[in-house]
């Protein structure tokens, strides 16, 4: 991840929204995509284009992460296992709210602490409700007919063989706390990543109770994502070079993608048996000893406190207002 | 495919994790049996690979691209097992690091994507590719075919996990608590999409991919081919083995038995099967329930489980008790039936390699029950 070796030239557009160690380039361009382009949005562009893209946003990404992981902050300065656990406590707490209002009210807290934690604001709501509106808003927009959630009409539209067909309220409800829940779990969840080194997050897996092998896994795959990037983005580089003219969505552009699969999971094999053979080298034996041991500080058993009274407040809060 | 967190019940989410994380342990288990030590390196890769292969835009027609799951080829490449760590992982990338599926619902998300879509494809792979050799082209069409199906099966699996949310989870007014649509609406809504491209997509990377590798890179495809033969000529060579009918009609039962729990959330009963009294007679332009109907309803009413129930306290565990009693009463039926029909019809001295399947199955069946 320290290298790529073919820089975009710098964008014209306005400087990145914070100055760290990632080049202000690889800031621009659309956040919270989806890799699996089920929710993304589907500009017209070449298949080479977009996976270049791809493969440059997911390094800006990473990169943009660990810059704020490292700045001076609120959450940067807790322990990982707090803050993993809190994270789930506090998903599970948001899971079980039924009251829009509380759920907004949480979430209106999240901005609070990402603040505090050197997020930038703009950056962290613009990451939460580009996806949320792409996906949930919506497909859950037509959930509010009649047709999907029958109930009381509150805005009748039209009539259909002698039935009111119109928004429910009940559609409005539930299109609110769906919308609504997604935000603030998506919020807690970047909030969590982009405050957490990835490292340190592996190291809060492990200590919760995660299998040690499943974790040196995980870890490994982390470093091999990036050095076979580089190899997809050699293949499509060369393929765009190439390339005279425009690129064609033909069968020719099909072969080359499925033998650009095949060709990384020949080097993928290769290499796994390059990296056994040094593992084995250096005295691999099967068993994992972690380099980083985490001390619980005074200041991770008060947040612990808090997290734990802020999810008895969502959870109370809820039941006492009622839906 | 990718369910984020808010859009599952947090029961659902736990039922979740109770199949994936069993299945992952299991998963670790196979694997380190066959690839020993080095299975942390290998894995570690894979799923690399497997991240990024869901990065790949697959180009297709209309000028618009597509992303593939790649856990159908990885299945094909490297078994199964190695597909749910290495999908397990990738999601769990996905999940941590952009936001892209939930954590709560990661357990729903690997079952989806990282057990039911490899498992069903390898099978599907497995089924159609026979015993043909590891060069042959009907390898890529099996593995196309594998790509397709296994995609749309796990996206019928993630209809059917959001489509119960309304039914199961509501307030007391009907407003949904999770997900709004009911499984009416996200079936044909996820069903379309993924039938029509995705699936397609699913289908092109896998089959383009053994294709590139059947020219480019075999040792690659044998690693989990190890006993298939390489060419024609060689494949000539060997005997046939052939699948049991026996195997096929019990994962056939078997996928009809995990489904039975979907009748308990059928509503009502299609033209009063349960009672007449259920017609829609107004629906029918009837006044009353036609006589005969009436007459010979309650003709038989000795039934031992009347109404898939005891009668008892637990409904629910009655019917599952029927379903169970009912499937050993009919198998057993079958089995006696055709051992039956067997001995009746038995032909004499069918050794001969040249018969027709149908005789050397019936044969096969006759010989185990026999």
């Amino acid at each position: 991840m320290t290298t790529l070796d073919t820089p975009r030239p710098p964008a014209d557009e306005a400087p990145a929204p914070i100055a760290g160690k990632t080049p202000a380039w690889l800031l621009q361009g659309e956040m919270a995509m989806c890799p699996c382009g089920c929710i993304g949005k589907r500009k017209k562009g070449s298949f080479v284009e977009k996976t270049l893209d791809g493969s440059a946003g997911l390094l800006r990404q990473v990169m943009f992460g660990e810059d704020i992981a490292e700045r001076p902050g609120l959450l940067q300065r807790i322990d990982p296992r707090a803050k993993l656990l809190s994270l789930i406590i506090l998903l599970i707490a948001a899971a079980v709210v039924r009251n829009i209002v509380v759920l907004l009210v949480a979430y209106a807290f999240t901005l609070v602490v990402a603040y505090f934690s050197a997020v930038p604001v703009g950056f962290f709501i613009k990451r939460v409700w580009l996806f949320v509106p792409i996906f949930t808003g919506i497909v859950v927009l037509p959930a509010t007919l009649s047709f999907i959630t029958p109930g009381e009409i509150v805005i009748p539209l039209w009539t259909w063989q002698g039935q009111p067909v119109g928004i429910t309220s009940q559609g409005l409800t539930a299109a609110g706390l769906i919308v609504s829940r997604v935000a603030l779990s998506i919020s807690l969840v970047v909030l969590l990543t982009l405050t957490t080194p990835w490292v340190e997050l592996l190291a809060a897996l492990r200590s919760l109770g995660v299998p040690k092998m499943f974790v040196l896994i995980v870890g490994m795959a982390y470093r091999y994502i990036f050095l076979l990037l580089g190899s997809v983005t050699d293949m499509y580089e060369s393929r765009r070079a190439r390339t005279v003219g425009a690129v064609k969505h033909d069968k020719a552009a099909r072969e080359f993608v499925s033998s650009t699969a095949g060709a990384l999971l020949g080097k993928s094999h290769a290499l796994s048996e390059e990296v056994h053979q040094a593992m084995i080298a250096r005295g691999f034996r099967g068993d994992v000893k972690a380099l980083k041991t985490f001390a619980f500080t005074r200041a991770d058993a008060f947040y612990m406190l808090v997290v734990v009274i802020a999810a008895a407040v969502i959870v109370l809060g809820d039941q006492q207002l009622g839906r | 495919m990718h369910i984020p967190d808010g859009y599952l019940s947090p029961a659902t989410c736990i039922a979740g994790y109770a199949v994936a994380v069993p299945m992952i342990i299991i998963a670790s288990k196979k694997v380190q049996e066959t690839v020993k030590v080095r299975n942390v390196p290998t894995l570690a890769v894979l799923a690399a690979v497997a991240f990024l292969i869901m990065m790949f835009n697959v180009p297709i027609p209309d000028g618009t691209t597509a992303h593939a799951v790649g856990a159908v080829l990885i299945a094909i490449l490297l078994g199964p097992w190695a597909a749910v760590i290495a999908v397990s992982v990738a999601l769990l990338f996905q999940a941590l690091l952009f936001g892209d599926g939930g954590v709560l619902v990661y357990g729903v998300n690997v079952t989806n994507m990282a057990i039911i879509m490899p498992f069903v494809g390898y099978a599907i792979y497995k089924l159609i590719a026979g015993d043909s050799h590891l060069t042959s082209p009907r390898r890529v069409v099996a593995a196309g075919v594998a790509g397709y199906v296994g995609l749309n099966v796990a996206a019928l699996a993630t209809a059917i996990e959001l489509g119960i949310q309304p039914d199961l989870f509501h307030t007391a007014d009907g407003t949904p608590l999770y997900a709004p649509y009911h499984l009416a609406q996200t079936i044909p809504a996820m069903m379309l999409a993924h039938l029509v491209v995705a699936g397609f997509v699913e289908g092109i990377i896998c089959a383009g991919t053994v294709a590139y590798l059947q020219r480019a890179n075999l040792p690659l495809l044998q690693v989990n081919h190890k006993d298939v033969p390489l060419t024609e000529a060689e494949a000539a060579l060997r005997v046939k083995k052939r699948i049991s009918p026996w195997l096929v009609g019990g994962i056939a039962v078997g996928i009809m038995v995990l489904l039975t729990p979907l009748g308990l959330l059928a509503p009502g009963g299609a033209f009063g099967e349960d009672a007449p009294d259920e017609l829609p007679l107004g629906d029918l332009g009837l006044n009353a329930v036609p006589e005969g109907m009436a007459r010979l309803n309650g003709f038989w009413n000795s039934a031992v489980l009347n109404g898939y129930d005891f009668g008892g306290d637990a409904p629910v565990l009655g019917y599952l008790i029927s379903a169970v009693v009912g499937i050993l009463i009919v198998g057993g039926f079958v089995v006696v039936l055709v051992w039956g029909i067997n001995k009746v019809a038995r032909k004499p001295a069918a050794t001969d390699p040249s018969n027709t399947d149908d005789a050397a199955h019936a044969d096969d069946a006759g010989s185990r029950t026999g």
